[in-house]
């Protein structure tokens, strides 16, 4: 399988101590990957390397085999196929959900369609599809997203996540805020959705909600401790990630 | 077609079209060569030590009248605001009808701005140090007293109950009750008029009250630029260094911000505050000894000229629909300048770190330069008139509102415009979705505040040129006209009374949040 992401002895420093450590991964089409790790370990700045809202002091950054463009719009054209799922969705409450949809497409849309969609509904029908997909009721399009329940949020937020039609999806801990129920829904929504070529990679809080990820990797303090397909992964390894950390 | 929240704050801009158009027909282009050594004069200030002398002069003289009118706006505001506080007066009397009455009677020293009551104080007792101290501290003062009963009738009462049902006296419940939570926001308030008193210092010099103002003025009537820009960076300078200050105390005393979008603390560390607070008390005596500010010269009325006869014909065959129509025509282009410009500036700098330290450079020149010198300035080449003074209002103001918008998008929207940035889209577009979105609401309530106090200072470029009631008042004063005088100052208070509520409206409407969300509530409405 072809590369997407690659990581190469990424550090970003920290005030005592480094964010990420020398951290080296590989994220192929079609793989779903679990990221996990106690709290500060590095996985939110893991993430914001990846999708480049962060540059790393050291350490290099592939896009499907090309360096990570610097700056200017070849960056932003790399950054535009990563998606990423925020865990507290940053929708815009004061626009309506066909318009916060259409705002994952201003990457590559320019000045008067951005202000068009300010002022009409544009690609409805694109809209209304990626709400169909995602089992919500297309009348939704017109309202404001202030107006919508929980549930509804998170699927407009994985609606939106769909209408930027990236290859490689990021989640940075989704479900740390949400119940039981509507964690487990999100979680396998997630993984339907990151079919072959796509692939996933979301962090995760908590080690019982990995079914259905072909890889996992444990970040502690900033270092890749380990970095193996699911089916291999011992309960040990977990004890040991999560070891003296608060509720381990 | 219903435009969304982030071009609401785009649309005022648009007053630009019809500006440009019609600048050149009011353009004489004579005096593009003193503008161009105007502009040039700013890299070459006077160095000379007398003009620095003067003008450091100047400054402290400046310095101590804002401070002074803006201790005694503070003092005049917290009396007069909990005496017009219906919480007050229905704890301590029953009834709050005696509240309305008074934040009525309040509302004519409010919508007299300060230059008039200056140069009204100015016939009366003469050019005396104490007049800007009290043309400041009037309209402040009631100002202050309206935000103070807006604040304490806007406090939760359930301790103040609680109190009263265990027996306290109604003056030591109300202070143990609503004091803490409402010294936080007065003193995080009052840092804001503190800003506002030394441009008001800074404007009454202009028209003759001494200081700083004055100097500007003696130095571009008499195209001495050099030296000018030696007072305007100066100014500049005591301008940052007083807004960073006040900055750092808002954070250190965990203040709430004047959007009301970070944060709405209760403040912290009274202590600090009441000891800063006290340690102000000998330093307004020694400026005031220093300046010789004596409040008995206010009983001391000089002779004025024999006042005529009324003339009620005469004041009625003014052109008042003109006059009316102009005022109101000058605030609404000056302040859809200010309101529009601010964010359509901060968003075509936004990819550039150079452009946006220009633009901030430019809004804090707004800020300090005061609005009938900007008028003046605009004379060089064109014609005066309503657009000449809603340019120099528009500028002014767009440095104030500017500084807002700035304030508020550093502290609100960072992560939505972040998650717009991680998916490639550029940085005017994810400025544009990402922040302008959450703040159109209360920075357009703001704007419409704004725009109320630009109808307010409508007289300050009327009195430079510019066709309106300003015009028609500087007539009536210099030929001692006092029933026009009166008419006009009446018509001013009615007009900005009018308007105050207009934009109390506006405020009301642009807070209210669709879907009982909204953060922004609190915002605008008490921030004047």
């Amino acid at each position: 399988m072809s590369a997407l992401l690659k990581l190469q002895d990424i550090t970003v420093k920290g005030r005592s101590q480094p964010r990420l450590d020398r951290v080296s991964l590989q994220v192929d089409a079609g793989e779903r990957i679990a990221l996990l790790g106690p709290s500060g370990a590095g996985k939110s700045t893991l993430l914001a390397v990846a999708n480049g809202l962060l540059t790393p002091q050291q350490g290099r950054v592939f896009w499907q085999g090309e360096a990570r463009a610097r700056s200017g719009r070849a960056r932003r054209r790399q950054q535009a196929r990563i998606g990423t799922l925020w865990q507290d969705l940053r929708l815009i409450e004061e626009l309506t959900v066909q318009q916060n949809l259409n705002a994952a497409r201003l990457a590559v849309w320019g000045w008067p369609r951005a202000l068009l969609n300010l002022l009409m509904p544009l690609e409805t029908k694109a809209c209304t599809t990626m709400l169909q997909r995602l089992d919500l009721d297309p009348a939704l399009l017109n309202q404001p997203v202030s107006a919508l329940s929980g549930g509804q949020r998170q699927r407009v937020a994985l609606a939106r996540l769909l209408r930027q039609e990236p290859q490689l999806l990021l989640a940075d801990e989704p479900v740390a805020s949400l119940d039981p129920r509507l964690a487990s829904e999100l979680l396998t929504l997630l993984l339907e959705l990151a079919n072959p070529p796509r692939a996933l990679l979301l962090s995760l809080h908590r080690p019982d909600l990995l079914a259905g990820f072909d890889r996992v990797l444990g970040l502690r303090a900033g270092r890749l401790v380990f970095d193996q397909p699911m089916a291999s992964l011992e309960p040990g390894q977990l004890e040991e990630l999560y070891a003296g950390t608060p509720g381990a | 077609m219903r435009p969304a929240a982030p071009l609401w704050v785009l649309l005022p801009a648009l007053i630009v079209l019809p500006l440009l158009a019609l600048l050149p027909g009011i353009s004489h282009g004579g005096g593009w060569e003193l503008v161009g050594q105007f502009a040039a004069a700013a890299l070459r200030p006077s160095l000379d030590p007398i003009v620095l002398g003067s003008v450091l002069g100047g400054l402290a003289v400046t310095a101590g009248m804002a401070l002074l009118g803006w201790a005694g706006s503070l003092v005049l505001g917290l009396v007069l605001g909990i005496a017009s506080s219906r919480v007050v007066w229905r704890t301590c009397y029953g009834s709050a009808a005696p509240a309305s009455w008074i934040r009525r009677l309040l509302a004519i020293p409010r919508s007299i701005h300060e230059l008039l009551w200056g140069l009204l104080l100015l016939q009366v007792v003469g050019l005396q140090p104490v007049v800007a101290v009290v043309a400041i501290a009037i309209p402040f003062g009631a100002l202050v007293a309206r935000v103070v009963s807006d604040l304490l009738d806007a406090l939760p009462t359930a301790s103040l109950e609680a109190l009263r049902c265990g027996g306290s006296p109604a003056p030591t419940a109300l202070l143990t009750a609503l004091g803490p939570p409402l010294l936080p926001q007065v003193i995080s308030y009052s840092g804001y008029r503190l800003e506002c008193a030394l441009r008001s210092a800074t404007l009454l010099g202009v028209f003759g009250l001494g200081g700083l103002g004055t100097e500007l003025r003696l130095t571009l009537q008499s195209l001495a630029f050099n030296e000018l820009w030696s007072g305007l960076w100066l100014l500049l300078a005591v301008m940052l260094l007083l807004e960073t200050l006040m900055g750092w105390l808002r954070r250190r005393w965990a203040m709430p911000a004047r959007l009301g979008l970070s944060q709405r603390g209760v403040g912290s560390q009274g202590q600090e505050m009441v000891a800063v607070a006290m340690a102000m008390l000998p330093v307004l005596v020694l400026v005031a000894w220093r300046l010789e500010v004596q409040p008995a010269t206010l009983l001391q009325w000089q002779g004025l000229p024999p006042l005529g006869a009324a003339d009620w014909g005469a004041v009625a065959a003014l052109p008042w629909p003109r006059l009316i129509g102009n005022t109101l025509v000058l605030t609404l282009v000056a302040a859809a300048l200010a309101v529009g410009l601010a964010p359509l500036l901060l968003l075509l700098a936004t990819p550039w770190p150079a452009a946006g330290a220009l633009v901030r450079g430019l809004w804090a020149l707004g800020r300090l330069w005061p609005p009938p010198l900007t008028a003046l300035l605009l004379l060089f080449v064109l014609q005066p008139g309503v657009l000449t003074g809603a340019l120099a209002l528009g500028f002014h103001n767009l440095g104030i509102l500017g500084r807002l918008l700035l304030e508020a998008a550093e502290t609100s929207g960072g992560n939505k415009e972040q998650a717009l940035l991680a998916a490639g889209v550029g940085p005017r577009l994810a400025l544009l979705y990402g922040r302008f979105s959450g703040l159109a609401r209360p920075y357009l309530a703001y704007g419409a505040y704004r725009a109320d106090v630009i109808l307010r200072e409508s007289v300050v470029v009327g009195l430079v040129g510019a066709t309106g009631l300003g015009s028609q008042l500087l007539e009536a004063l210099s030929s001692f006209a006092g029933d026009q005088l009166l008419a006009l100052v009446l018509a001013y208070a009615l007009l900005t009374l009018l308007g105050e509520d207009l934009s109390d409206r506006a405020r009301q409407w642009l807070l209210e949040t669709p879907h009982g969300d909204g953060h922004p509530q609190e915002a605008g409405g008490t921030w004047r």
